[in-house]
């Protein structure tokens, strides 16, 4: 097991490489120029210039990279070229808040998609399972920019109410961070509910037809731990796997739901930087989400072998 | 199962109390005091959250232009000189000013101004400033305003000397831009420049910055001119997206926002707001590239002119509120001429086609319009032109493009046609010389006609102003008659205000002075 986490945390190397000379390329093939972007047209080519000397960006575009990734691998992600603040702090201040948010959302959704699922599939074909396939089709293809946008629109016009404006930490003040976090993570949280319910649902289906259930029942078993102590948790590993691959992209930062409720995450951060042409914050921010992704995945795998014993690494 | 239905009853108690413990608190919030003991701080009377549409892109006031920015910096530094609510020139730091000759300019400043650091400020201040906007290492995008200036000095403690390398009609008017005011040089010398402190010597003072979430202004207790500011603490709160504002303002989380044209007719009716309108400084254009054919031919420019319905662009892009407008958009009062009569401003499409004919277009021909799908009002102009110019045979498509490469198409002239907006700044000078004079630094039209720059030079170098306004009628005639580019509407700006804040009015070469603001 041991070996196994080791060969995949060495496997992270060519991955983060192949993303970071990736990034790297694609930021200086796209048109549009940084300096112009923060200076604006009142700008002289003197000025210009100078401020392209200043971010090195004067240099040929290999000793541009290697300074940044010796900068990367000493942990010196560099300053943000637009707002001069230090890439790596920003990202980690900005990945706690997107971190609460996934994490909310994905306690919303499993509260919501897992018990229904399994309803639904204990229950086929009767008008609950219907009930609740309906449910889940909407959670799905309901863009969640739309539900947010009605969300916000709809608890302003009826009840008067918004969400309080700035954004606190967890610690700070609980009950502000909860009121902030709740609405989005319940857009966010809904829409990933969707696909996990539909997945719950067949994949339990699929296990209660299989021959080791009905030696339980002929036991005797009583049906609740016949599928919560074995259905369940043999039809675990697909749902894992959706699950896994949600959290991985909604840690990327959510891009349109803390633009909508002005939460200042790590999409937020990515989107700026990218329509600023702030190289540095780009490719720094892009490849810690390019890591984190790659971890949630590995951590997935993980989580497998412990459900499911047969399955081992070696 | 009854466990379980317990628990999820459970559960969706415990959401619902989350969110009605978030009404209950909305009125308390109102206040702004709760939420200020709630972060721990110091309890404030006087509070004022603003919701802005932009994140500041640094605070530095010597190199950086962005809106979002300079609404921030402006309450924390201050210049020489300002304008009054007349855009007339008045002293800011200068107490007075005297102009012994042509290229000279002495000002005298005021004593006992203190920086937010607690050191006086004196005319040493003011010549590093100076001499920090005009170094190239600074790369300043002011730098350009003062390429007159040849010599800086404090000739006392409180008395400045500007010496101008030839007569500049100009200098006084970009005193006052919001980006020539007076830093200390011992804050940029230890944090290297000025994007993430600020220390200046205005009427509210920085706090903290917190990225895409807010900046926290605080008032400066040592402010010099008694009785301002009258806010004890002004939040600026970033809310990208419009709805949010929207529905921030209407429930009172926040009490002032920046608002669309279409937004403010939503808000019209609603109880306890306030909608404010001024006239901006922007105008739309539609830029030619004029080395290109068929666009060389100023007769294939003006067709397109007398192709264009303006009034049509104001009333469906801005809702009816937009005035027509020259190269120097109507909010500049005297300066701007009124361009209703000009004969390129009367659509007529046989005209129209007559001009096409002579400059051997009898058909028409086939263009491409670029613009910046991130401002929707930008694209629906783009769509109307191409509606009106099939009129006259010209068949157009439509490029959107995104902002990052739009300022790059712009600034390489990689467009044939390009829609836009441009700020007239508060000089013809800036509308006239620095983007259509052949050497301007903003012609990136390849634009060049002897008889505009002699004139244009000339304006700059005349300093009475009956004179500089005859010149400055003539040029904008002249421009308007050869079309490197066609001028459009100048909309509106809109502001949204709870009706418990007083004192504000928004002006077009200031929207958002809050020195005089409080709250009832």
């Amino acid at each position: 097991m041991y070996a196994y986490i080791m060969r995949r945390l060495l496997l992270l190397i060519p991955v983060l490489f192949g993303v970071s000379v990736f990034i790297f390329v694609i930021m200086r093939i796209v048109p549009g120029d940084v300096a112009m972007t923060i200076l604006g047209t009142d700008a002289t080519p003197e000025s210009l210039a100078q401020l392209r000397k200043d971010f090195g960006l004067d240099l040929p575009i290999y000793q541009q990279y290697i300074q940044w990734i010796t900068g990367v691998l000493t942990g010196d992600f560099g300053e943000s070229m637009r707002t001069g603040k230090e890439v790596l702090p920003d990202i980690l201040s900005r990945f706690k808040l997107t971190f609460e948010l996934t994490l909310i959302s994905a306690v919303i959704s499993w509260i919501i998609a897992i018990p229904l699922g399994v309803i639904a599939a204990v229950r086929r074909n009767t008008r609950t399972d219907f009930g609740v396939r309906i449910i889940s089709l909407l959670g799905v293809s309901v863009p969640n920019f739309a539900l947010a946008t009605v969300l916000i629109l709809v608890l302003a016009l009826f009840f008067s109410y918004s969400p309080p404006v700035g954004y606190v930490g967890f610690f700070e003040d609980p009950v502000k961070n909860l009121q902030i976090m709740i609405l989005p993570s319940i857009v966010l949280g809904t829409a990933m509910a969707g696909a996990v319910m539909r997945m719950t649902r067949s994949s339990i289906l699929e296990i209660l037809r299989q021959d080791f259930i009905r030696t339980i029942r002929a036991k005797g078993a009583k049906e609740r731990v016949v599928i919560f102590q074995h259905a369940l948790r043999n039809a675990m590993i697909p749902i894992l796997t959706i699950i896994g691959m949600q959290i991985g992209t909604l840690l990327g930062g959510t891009v349109i739901i803390e633009q909508i409720f002005s939460l200042p995450g790590l999409g937020q951060l990515v989107l700026t930087a990218i329509t600023q042409r702030d190289f540095t914050v780009v490719q720094g921010a892009v490849l810690f989400i390019a890591f984190v992704f790659v971890m949630i995945n590995l951590l997935v795998d993980i989580i497998y072998s412990y459900l499911d014993p047969r399955i081992t690494y070696k | 199962m009854k466990n379980k239905r317990n628990f999820l009853v459970l559960l969706f108690i415990l959401f619902a109390a989350i969110i009605t413990a978030g009404c209950s608190d909305t009125d308390e919030a109102n206040s702004g005091d709760n939420e200020n003991e709630a972060k721990g701080e110091k309890a404030a009377e006087q509070v004022l959250n603003i919701a802005n549409d932009q994140e500041p892109a640094g605070l530095d006031p010597h190199k950086t232009p962005a809106h979002s920015s300079i609404r921030i910096y402006s309450q924390i530094y201050e210049g020489l000189l300002r304008f009054d609510e007349n855009m007339e020139i008045e002293g800011q730091l200068a107490k007075e000013w005297e102009q012994p000759d042509d290229t000279s300019y002495v000002f005298h400043l005021k004593e006992g101004v203190k920086f937010h650091n607690g050191r006086e400020m004196t005319a040493d201040d003011v010549v590093y400033s100076f001499e920090r906007i005009l170094d190239e290492e600074t790369a300043s995008h002011i730098a350009s305003y003062f390429s007159n200036v040849e010599t800086v000095e404090a000739e006392d403690t409180y008395t400045v000397k500007f010496t101008l390398s030839e007569p500049d009609a100009t200098f006084l008017s970009y005193l006052t831009n919001a980006s020539a005011v007076v830093v200390p040089q011992e804050t940029v010398e230890e944090n290297e420049d000025l994007q993430q402190v600020a220390i200046g010597t205005g009427p509210f003072k920085l706090e903290e910055w917190v990225p895409d979430n807010h900046v926290t202004l605080v008032r400066n207790e040592d402010y010099y001119v008694e009785d301002q500011p009258k806010l004890d603490q002004v939040v600026y709160n970033t809310m990208k997206e419009e709805s949010s504002r929207l529905s921030a303002i209407r429930t009172g989380e926040v009490d002032m926002t920046t608002l669309s044209a279409k937004s403010a007719s939503l808000l019209e009716d609603q109880e306890g707001l306030n909608i404010l309108d001024y006239q901006s400084l922007e105008y739309s254009y539609v830029g030619f590239n004029v080395d290109k054919e068929p666009f060389n031919d100023e007769k294939v420019r003006q067709a397109l002119s007398l192709a264009t319905d303006r009034q049509s662009i104001a009333d469906i892009v801005w809702d009816g509120d937009a005035v027509i407008s020259g190269p120097v958009a109507p909010s500049m009062g005297d300066w701007a001429i009124d361009v209703t009569e000009e004969e390129l401003y009367q659509r007529n499409v046989d005209k129209a086609k007559e001009l096409l004919a002579e400059a051997g277009y009898p058909d028409g021909f086939t263009t491409e319009i670029t613009t910046a799908s991130t401002y929707p009002d930008m694209v629906d102009t783009a769509q109307l032109l191409q509606q009106q110019w099939k009129d006259i045979g010209v068949e157009a498509t439509i490029k959107q493009i995104e902002w990052g490469e739009y300022i790059d198409t712009w600034s390489n002239t990689s467009a044939d046609i390009l829609v836009g907006r441009n700020g007239s700044g508060t000089d013809p000078d800036r509308s006239l010389n620095y983007f259509f004079n052949t050497e301007g630094s903003a012609n990136v039209w390849n634009f060049s006609n002897d008889n505009f720059d002699q004139l244009v030079e000339k304006g700059r170098e005349t300093l009475d102003i009956e004179k500089r306004k005859e010149i400055y009628v003539e040029a904008q005639e002249e421009i308007i008659n050869l079309s490197p580019n066609l001028f459009l509407v100048s909309p509106m700006n809109y502001v949204a205000v709870r009706d418990n804040v007083e004192g504000f009015t928004p002006y077009p070469h200031n929207g958002e002075e809050i020195t005089e603001v409080f709250k009832k």
